[in-house]
This record gives structure tokens, C-alpha cells and sequence, in this order.
């Protein structure tokens, strides 16, 4: 049932050499990369306010599972979720604009970063609360629409939360479609995942009879077909978590990293990013040069429309 | 017309609602076998099968976030929470999702999600089988919050809380599960609005606000007052969020006079709303101060106590006094 039941230790030499990446992979990622960082800007050049949270190192995450999820299948996410909603859309204007405020935003810019509805994907800033939304989600999903799945996506940090237990309980006991996605990145906010985190996550997936499978590399190429068998057997109403072992690379939100130097270091050690231009600089370089234009057309056209509008009697 | 108990007023109300819709769900803890602690689902599971009457774990977290995503998915479920008490681990789901999630998606996403809550005390219970919770809910704006005083009401307000589109936290006076009345169960052309209040004693000198188990105390006190020649008007809210303000400003500014029951503490409670709402809309009408009458700021006493903590026909006259003494 448990796959992998301990966990690998950080590798202490540089990681290996990453696979050559399919184009549209490869895009998706750098997408992702070159949004959270305008994103970063703009905060800074007071052109955003309120909050948020990037998910600069983890983008490999939804873009490794975004060929295993369907139409059909929901996605939750959490505070941490551009790049689940991008790798989901593709939708760069719609999210920026609902973070914005501005026209043609995803949920007319009431939900902002971390509320974002769309089809069949929805979002929430407080841990362990999609849990049981998604348990429930799979239960309608076991009985009406079989073969497909809710995945939602939590980090290291929400494990501390007893919704989470109530919900995997409830998984295992009704054999629900449910995969959890766990990006374990060693932080919750400030709190490093060892100070606040006892035993494993495996373990604790283990006390369910739930299965657990570890994803150490950061290549998608590696990734995806290790998912995919595991992934169709959620869809058969075996619950799943599979612990993404990851590295933020910035800050919790803006500004609040109180990691040492060394501790961030370490973590741009695992940069997909600078990794892949390292490996394979003919292919990143194009490649990155036209999502970073495409960012900045993205942030130029959207900060330039009308302020979002609606109504709570619409 | 047949006599029913508020309890299996409720449960005729349920089946009602599930044979006329298969998407009404019933999920809590016990509530299938057992027919939960108050027997209100009795016999539900028998009769719809497990797929409809659900027994959860003890997880109340689960049971409201589970039910908000087969709300998501077109259900509408309605969920027992088996005491007051236990409706406290399910607040995050209540106030953070059920009551925002629509806003928040723009209305695009209806969560059609019923909680049910026995409330109140004068079982002889213990401290968390016999809280008032109410305030805590109307507080979070994008629930409906409404409680039932009899069963007449409760079996027309439960099936109206269960067609509605919003979520309705559904509190229901445990005290009064076992009075009987009639109950009209051939149809609904008869029913009030579920966000109307209803005049159940009419009268001429004051207003006396109540709701849920107070309705029945507060007819009581108006039929003792009766015998000191004053006529009191008794208002039964039913729907605490909508409140419906033009009825209880019309019968305000009529009697000149407003007395708000309730058995949680006055502190801070959903009499101060009321107060406030009567002084602003009937200040020319008042001849005295809105005075309050419910518990203190304890937690709830054991049950020998209890009597000393609710409010009862003494301490509402005396309120009552007060108000034309001033």
C-alpha cells in the first residue's frame, strides 16, 4: 500500500542532469517562472497591493501532473497556487488581471490570488479547509462520474491541521478518488517542516492505509510516468498522497524570508531553472526569452485595462 | 391536519424533501441507524438507503467540507450536528467556505447546504448539549440563520431551508422537540416566507421578541400579563439573518414597547442587534429603553443549575415591569 515510507535525504552534491523537456513543458514552466517574478516586481513597485505568494522552485509540480488530470477531474489548491491555475488555463491574462483587479479577471477580482473559481478548479488561502470539500467532491465523483478524480494540493505546513486527518479518515473509509498533492518545500512560512512536523508524511498517510509515493527530482520527464500508473488507480477509488519533496526558492510572501543565506543558497542549488539552462542551453534559451516577453505583454496589456467591475446582486 | 412532535415534524419534513428531490442528502453522526440522538432522522436511512442518509465519522470539519463539495456537485445535503457544542470544529468550514464561497466565486457557485443544530437548553444536559450559539452565526454575513418554535414551522421551515439556494444554518430548540400541535401536512400554499417573522399573540401595550424556545415561554408571560390587564404582543422572529425588521418595527412602534428574550447570554448577543435596529428605526414610538432578558456571561451551568440560567416567566415579567415603569 505505502510506496515509499521514508523519506530521502536532501542530496548533498549537486542534483543530476536534467532530461531534455518537451517544448510545451518546457514553456509552462518558464510561464510560471517568469509570471511569479513580475508578480514579485510589481509588489515592489507598489503597482500590487494586498499579498501573495509565489511558487518560485516548485513550478515542476503542476506541470508534471498537467497531462495526468482531465477535464473531468477537479483541482484544489491553496495560497501557493499560480502555477496550479496556469498549468491548469494557460490563463496568464485572467490571473493577473483577478490579482490586479482589473477587467476579464478569472473571478472579476473578488477571489484574488487565492480564491480563484473556474470550471472545475477552486481555490482557498486557509490550510487543510479543501480537504473535506474535495473528499466530498470525490464522493460525488465516485458515485456519478467514475474514472475521475479531486486532487488537491497542501504543503508540509498544512499537515499540522486536523482537517486533514478528518478528510483522509473519510477517503479511505469510502474509497474516494482523492489525490494528494504535497509540496513539501522544508518551510512552513517560517517554520522549518522539522519543527513542526512529527514523524513523516508517509507515516502519518500510512495510519490511513492510504498510499504514499516520495518525488524527489525536479524533472518531468522523470516524474510523470512514475505518476501515471498511481494517478489511474485513484481514479479506481484508491486515495493517494504523493509528497513532492521541493525547495522555495523566495519568500513565504514578500519580503519574510527569514532563512540564512546559506539556507536559500542551498535551495537554488535545486533551481530546475538554472539547472536546465546549464544543461540544455540551447533549448532554454529561446524558450526563455519568449516567456519573459510574453509575461511582460501579459503585464503591460492587463495593467493597462479598466479596474474590474461587479456587483453582489449580479 | 395531524399531531406531530417538533422532532417528528422535522423528520416528516426531511422525507418530504427527499422524496421530492433526489438530491437532498442527510449526513451526520449517527443519524442513519440510531436516527440520530433526537431520533429527528429516524427511519430516513431505512427507507433511502445508505447513498442518502450517511453516517460519518466523528468529524464535523468533514461532515460541512464534505458537504460543500457535493453541494459543489449539485447535492443538496443536510447535515446534523448532533449538539450546540460540537458545532465549533465546523466553524472553519461554515464561516470560511459555506458562508463565502458563493460571494467569492460571484454567486457562480450556489452552496445549497443545510446544518442542522438541536440548540438550547432545559434537558438537564450538560454545558455543550445546551448552548445558543446563534449570535456566532448571524454574525457571518452569507448565511441564513433560522430556528423553529414549533412543529408546524419546523416542518414547512425545513423544507424551505433545504429548496433554498443559500446556506441555512437550522437551529432547532431541543427543549421543544417533544411538544405536539398540528400540523398541516398536505401542501405548502400556506407557508410564511422563511425570512418572515410571524405575530403569534397580538397585542396593544408591548413587543416581546423571541425565538426558538423562548416563543413558547414568552406566550406564556403574555397570558400572565393578560391576568394584570396588559396586552402583549409576542413576535417569533423565525429568521435571525434576513432579520425581518419591518415586522418587528411595525408592531414596535404600535406597542411603544420592546422586551428581546433570548436563552444565550445577553452579552453581546443577537438581542443587542435587536435593540440597537428598535432604538434606530422606533425612537419617536418608545416609551422605554429595549430591554433584554437572557442568560449571563457564564459558560452553561450544570443542569441543576439551569433553571437559575434560563430565562423563565419570572424574569421576562419582571423585564416587563421594568419596561412599563419607566
Amino acid at each position: 500500500m505505502t510506496e515509499t515510507l521514508t523519506p530521502a535525504p536532501a542530496p548533498a552534491t549537486r542534483p543530476a542532469r536534467l532530461s531534455r523537456l518537451a517544448d510545451d513543458d518546457l514553456a509552462l514552466l518558464l510561464l510560471i517562472r517568469h509570471f511569479e517574478r513580475e508578480l514579485l516586481r510589481l509588489y515592489g513597485a507598489g503597482e500590487l497591493n494586498g499579498t501573495t505568494h509565489t511558487c518560485l522552485g516548485q513550478e515542476h509540480v503542476p506541470v508534471a501532473l498537467r497531462p495526468l488530470l482531465g477535464p473531468g477531474d477537479f483541482v484544489f489548491s491553496n495560497h501557493r497556487g499560480h502555477g496550479h491555475y496556469l498549468a491548469r488555463f494557460g490563463d496568464a491574462h485572467g490571473l493577473l488581471a483577478e490579482i490586479m483587479g482589473r477587467e476579464g479577471a478569472v473571478c472579476a477580482g473578488v477571489g484574488g490570488s487565492q480564491h480563484l473559481h473556474r470550471d472545475r478548479y477552486l481555490s482557498t488561502g486557509v490550510q487543510g479547509e479543501s480537504l473535506p470539500v474535495a473528499a466530498g467532491v470525490a464522493l460525488h465523483l465516485r458515485r456519478t462520474e467514475p474514472g475521475a478524480l479531486a486532487c488537491v494540493y497542501i504543503g508540509d505546513g498544512t499537515w499540522g491541521e486536523g482537517a486533514v486527518y478528518e478528510a483522509l479518515n473519510l477517503a479511505a473509509l469510502w474509497d474516494l478518488p482523492l489525490l494528494v498533492v504535497v509540496e513539501n518545500n522544508g518551510i512552513a512560512q517560517s517554520t522549518p517542516t522539522g519543527a513542526q512536523l512529527a514523524g513523516t508524511v508517509a507515516g502519518r498517510a500510512a495510519a490511513f492505509g492510504i498510499g504514499h509515493h516520495l518525488v524527489a527530482s525536479a524533472d518531468v520527464n522523470e516524474i510523470r510516468p512514475a505518476l501515471e500508473p498511481l494517478v489511474a488507480r485513484v481514479r479506481r477509488g484508491r486515495p493517494m498522497v504523493v509528497e513532492f519533496r521541493v525547495h522555495r526558492l523566495g519568500p513565504h510572501s514578500k519580503g519574510d524570508d527569514t532563512r540564512p543565506p546559506e539556507a536559500v543558497r542551498a535551495a537554488r542549488e535545486h533551481d530546475w531553472y538554472a539547472r536546465y539552462a546549464h544543461d540544455h542551453p540551447d533549448h532554454f534559451q529561446p524558450l526563455d526569452a519568449r516567456a519573459r516577453a510574453l509575461v511582460e505583454d501579459v503585464v503591460a496589456e492587463v495593467s493597462a485595462r479598466p479596474p474590474s467591475r461587479w456587483s453582489p446582486c449580479a | 391536519m395531524t399531531t406531530l412532535t417538533m422532532a417528528k415534524a422535522l423528520n416528516e419534513g426531511m422525507r418530504k424533501a427527499m422524496e421530492d428531490d433526489p438530491k437532498v442528502l442527510v449526513m451526520g453522526e449517527d443519524v442513519g441507524k440510531l436516527g440520530g440522538v433526537f431520533r429527528v432522522t429516524d427511519g430516513l436511512q431505512k427507507d433511502f438507503g445508505e447513498q442518502r442518509v450517511i453516517d460519518t465519522p466523528l468529524a464535523e470539519s468533514g461532515i460541512i467540507g464534505t458537504a460543500i463539495g457535493l453541494a459543489l456537485r449539485g447535492y443538496r445535503p443536510v447535515c446534523e450536528i448532533q449538539f450546540d457544542g460540537f458545532v465549533f470544529p465546523a466553524a472553519d468550514q461554515i464561516i470560511t467556505q459555506l458562508a463565502k464561497m458563493p460571494m467569492r466565486s460571484l454567486g457562480k457557485l450556489r452552496l445549497p447546504v443545510v446544518v442542522r443544530i438541536p440548540c438550547g437548553g432545559g434537558i438537564g444536559a450538560v454545558e455543550h448539549h445546551s448552548e445558543s450559539p446563534e449570535a456566532y452565526f448571524t454574525h457571518t454575513a452569507g448565511l441564513r440563520v433560522v430556528t423553529c418554535s414549533n412543529p408546524a414551522d419546523a416542518y414547512a421551515m425545513i423544507q424551505q431551508a433545504i429548496r433554498c439556494d443559500d446556506p441555512v444554518v437550522f437551529f432547532e430548540p431541543k427543549r421543544r422537540y417533544w411538544d405536539k400541535a398540528e400540523v398541516d401536512t398536505s401542501g405548502s400554499a400556506d407557508w410564511l416566507p422563511l425570512d418572515r417573522a410571524r405575530v403569534v399573540r397580538s397585542g396593544a401595550d408591548a413587543t416581546l421578541l423571541a425565538y426558538g424556545p423562548m416563543v413558547k415561554t414568552c406566550l406564556e408571560v403574555a397570558a400572565a400579563a393578560q391576568e394584570d390587564g396588559r396586552s402583549l404582543e409576542v413576535v417569533d422572529l423565525r429568521s435571525l439573518n434576513p432579520l425581518d425588521l419591518p415586522a418587528v418595527v411595525e408592531s414596535v412602534r404600535r406597542t411603544g414597547r420592546c422586551v428581546v428574550v433570548h436563552e444565550a447570554p445577553v452579552f453581546s448577543g443577537y438581542g443587542a442587534e435587536l435593540a440597537a435596529r428598535v432604538t434606530e428605526e422606533c425612537f419617536y414610538h418608545l416609551e422605554a429603553p429595549v430591554l433584554r432578558v437572557g442568560g449571563p456571561s457564564t459558560p452553561y451551568p450544570p443542569s441543576r443549575l439551569e433553571d437559575h440560567y434560563l430565562p423563565d416567566l419570572d424574569r421576562v415579567l419582571d423585564a416587563v415591569d421594568r419596561a412599563f415603569a419607566f
